[in-house]
């Protein structure tokens, strides 16, 4: 990030190779379109580029400041192309195929692997599906307590409530995973 | 606001996740828990990495790198 904030364009070429496959990710999953992924994927690291003097270091991590510009600008996007009916149709489809991709995505190969992504995922998948629900939703999905709650036909108080126990539980387990690692 | 309170109010908000209601009242307790609600937040960021992770790294477009210090190089050059 000091390479990028001094202007240098070969540290943002290394920037990109390390995380341009994490943040399409994020980004697919928000917005469900290969072709728009790749555009708003070039428009964020652009946006890095442009906004780099604001990041500082002692205010967390690059990936987590990526991270945050990458799901907002997404989650503006899908809004902006009002492709939200059809992403609601994909994931809708991929819900349907695949009830739980956090819980279920993963092959023995991978899990066998143990690499961070597994981990990650073991931590989020001991929650109840229902909190895994919620935290998606707000999550990848942007939606608010109250758009969750007319979604899920679940009472506002039991949403928060998932929510906060279902980021607290994968907070404290993301923890033991780091004094693990 | 305990600070208990406050950091669960402090999860929901790194991920989005806090109602407009709930967003005055948790600014009002970062403010009065200063630093350690501060240092509690960029803690707390390490949700939204996670998340992140927890997806397949998914392939762009070769041509994505290539446009993108296509355009980092003209803006230099103006």
């Amino acid at each position: 990030m000091e390479g990028i904030q001094r202007e240098n364009p070969e540290a943002l070429s290394q920037l990109y190779d390390r995380y341009n496959g994490i943040l399409k990710a994020l980004i697919l999953r928000v917005i469900h379109n290969e072709a728009e992924a790749d555009d708003l994927l070039q428009e964020i690291f652009m946006e890095i580029w442009n906004q780099a003097k604001n990041f500082s270091a002692q205010r967390g991590k690059p990936l987590g400041w990526m991270v945050t510009l990458a799901r907002r600008r997404a989650i503006d996007g899908l809004r902006k192309k009002q492709a939200y009916a059809r992403a609601e149709e994909r994931l809708q489809q991929e819900t349907e195929q695949q009830p739980d991709a956090w819980v279920h995505n993963s092959t023995e190969e991978e899990i066998l692997d143990g690499d961070r992504r597994v981990l990650i995922r073991r931590v989020i998948g001991v929650l109840p599906p229902a909190q895994q629900q919620a935290i998606e939703l707000a999550f990848f999905r942007g939606m608010s307590q109250r758009e969750i709650a007319a979604k899920t036909n679940t009472p506002l108080g039991t949403v928060k409530t998932r929510l906060e126990l279902g980021l607290k539980k994968i907070y404290y387990g993301l923890k033991e995973l780091r004094d693990e690692l | 606001m305990s600070f208990e309170e406050f950091q669960n109010r402090a999860r929901l908000f790194v991920i989005g996740a806090l109602e407009p209601d709930e967003m005055a009242e948790f600014e009002n307790a970062r403010r009065e828990f200063g630093e350690k609600a501060e240092a509690f937040i960029t803690e707390c960021y390490a949700l939204s990495e996670a998340f992140a992770l927890s997806l397949k790294p998914a392939k762009a477009s070769g041509q994505i790198k290539a446009r993108l210090m296509e355009m980092v190089k003209n803006r230099q050059a103006h």
